[in-house]
């Protein structure tokens, strides 16, 4: 095995089971849409509110899909092989977490338009939204799979991440949306992305780190 | 001065017989602070020229919340040693604290949202320095959920571990989110390196507080401690003979 042909092993298993990115879009739309219905229909509500509902329901998203990102690969003994294939595991988690990221967001920035419709955002906002997607959730993927390699071992772990790592995705949402929201009032929004990607940077220091070590640990 | 103290702190064995003597002490010594900090500062120091009797329940409100962010401090050490050096005390140490953060901050939260409506007029706003605290008891109980599902003990230790350090990210943000965001809640009242801003007859009975708060939490780790030690070593025979010798 090398980094290259576990990469494009990587890519052919999210290939071949498409219908998961489609599950994960169709409840992500489904979540957006709960807003309007539960709350409020009316632009007034929803156009202020568009960046927190947009955001709220990618986490929640993501969340679902990175719990059980090491899940397969546990039960048929692929973890078992990286960690005594003398490759890096770090660097292996950082490309399975890349694949994943990529196969989850571009669909994801692709119905992003129709979606900013159901939602009522103003058209000043888009962009913005779009890059605070592209800059956040490279963090929520990689907080996310130190958590989902926590509780591989565990049958029912989706819970259990939800409570562990949410947390730590309180500050994203909390800049992610008032770039948005700063955008809508006119005010600079640089600051706000800048912190989005800081953010990243350091989980993408810090969790492949601690991915490995917590699949080491739930290997052995 | 020797270390060796300290050095032999790290097993299980030593800190056992060492935490007997040291436990009751501490936490003798600890509630008679507390309590005489509680009744200074609760009957006699003088109220505050704002707001107050109201302003009483800091006594309980900052010792909670400093032991809050202690006790997280130190399971993000814990943490690092583990994963670092993987000394088998450390996870003893996360293991008994963390039920007493999520407590210390449980009663920081309630204190604050008791003394917000006293003087702010409502039970919570959204502020950076209420949410981040809400953020670290939901740290904790991640933390204590994790040790809780996880059967195996060696996942256990490093998935608690893992947690507890990522987990210190947050505390940089409760320390400064009065500083860097300009919101409702007021700044630090009590610090240790400056001439504190309020008079001495309010500071003292806080200080007695404190500490009294925490020599209180420490003998009450070190009991954890001594049973989180009976319940992993229960197989040595130094556990055997002495459980054999003076029953549990």
């Amino acid at each position: 095995m090398t980094y290259f042909s576990f990469f494009t092993a990587e890519c052919r298993v999210v290939w071949r089971r498409k219908q998961d990115i489609v599950n994960v879009l169709l409840f992500f739309t489904l979540v957006v849409a709960l807003f309007p219905l539960g709350i409020n229909p009316s632009v007034d509500f929803l156009a202020p509110a568009a960046g927190g509902i947009v955001w709220c329901a990618a986490l929640l998203a993501i969340l679902m899909t990175i719990e059980s990102v090491f899940k397969d690969d546990f039960h048929d003994g692929s973890l078992e092989q990286w960690v005594v294939s003398g490759l890096f595991l770090p660097i292996l988690m950082l490309l399975k977490i890349g694949v994943q990221w990529l196969a989850v967001i571009l669909p994801l920035l692709l119905i992003m338009p129709l979606i900013s419709q159901m939602v009522a955002l103003p058209d000043e906002s888009f962009w913005v939204l779009i890059l605070s997607l592209l800059v956040g959730t490279p963090s929520v993927f990689l907080m996310g799979a130190i958590g989902a390699a926590l509780t591989v071992s565990l049958k029912q772990g989706a819970m259990l991440v939800m409570l562990v790592i949410l947390p730590f995705y309180l500050p994203v949402i909390i800049f992610a949306t008032s770039a948005v929201q700063a955008s809508q009032s006119g005010l600079p929004y640089h600051g706000f992305l800048a912190l989005l990607l800081a953010m990243s940077l350091l989980s993408l220091v810090v969790s492949p780190f601690m991915t490995a070590i917590a699949v080491k640990a739930s290997v052995n | 001065m020797r270390w060796v103290w300290f050095h032999k702190l790290g097993s299980p064995k030593w800190f056992f017989f060492w935490s007997k003597a040291w436990a009751l002490p501490a936490f003798v010594f600890g509630l008679v602070c507390l309590v005489m900090g509680l009744i200074w500062g609760l009957a006699f120091a003088p109220p505050d020229y704002q707001q107050g009797d109201s302003v009483r329940i800091i006594y309980m409100h900052v010792p909670a919340a400093m032991l809050a962010q202690s006790a997280y401090l130190t399971l993000g050490i814990s943490g690092a040693i583990f994963l670092v050096w993987q000394m088998k005390i450390a996870p003893m140490v996360i293991a008994s604290l963390a039920p007493i953060g999520a407590v210390m901050a449980f009663i920081a939260l309630v204190t604050g949202a008791i003394w917000g409506k006293a003087t702010w007029g409502t039970w919570w706003v959204w502020d950076a320095r209420l949410t981040s605290v809400l953020v670290l008891f939901f740290l904790y109980m991640g933390v204590i959920a994790l040790q809780h599902s996880l059967d195996d003990m060696a996942l256990a230790n490093k998935a608690t571990a893992i947690i507890s350090v990522v987990g210190l990210i947050n505390l940089p943000i409760i320390k400064y989110s009065v500083v860097w965001w300009n919101t409702l809640h007021q700044g630090a009242t009590f610090t240790l390196t400056e001439k504190p801003a309020m008079p001495i007859e309010m500071w003292l009975p806080l200080l007695f507080t404190v500490i009294g708060l925490y020599s209180m939490v420490g003998g009450v780790l070190m009991w954890r401690m001594q049973t989180e030690i009976l319940l992993r070593e229960h197989r040595t025979n130094w556990v055997k003979e002495e459980v054999m010798n003076r029953g549990l």
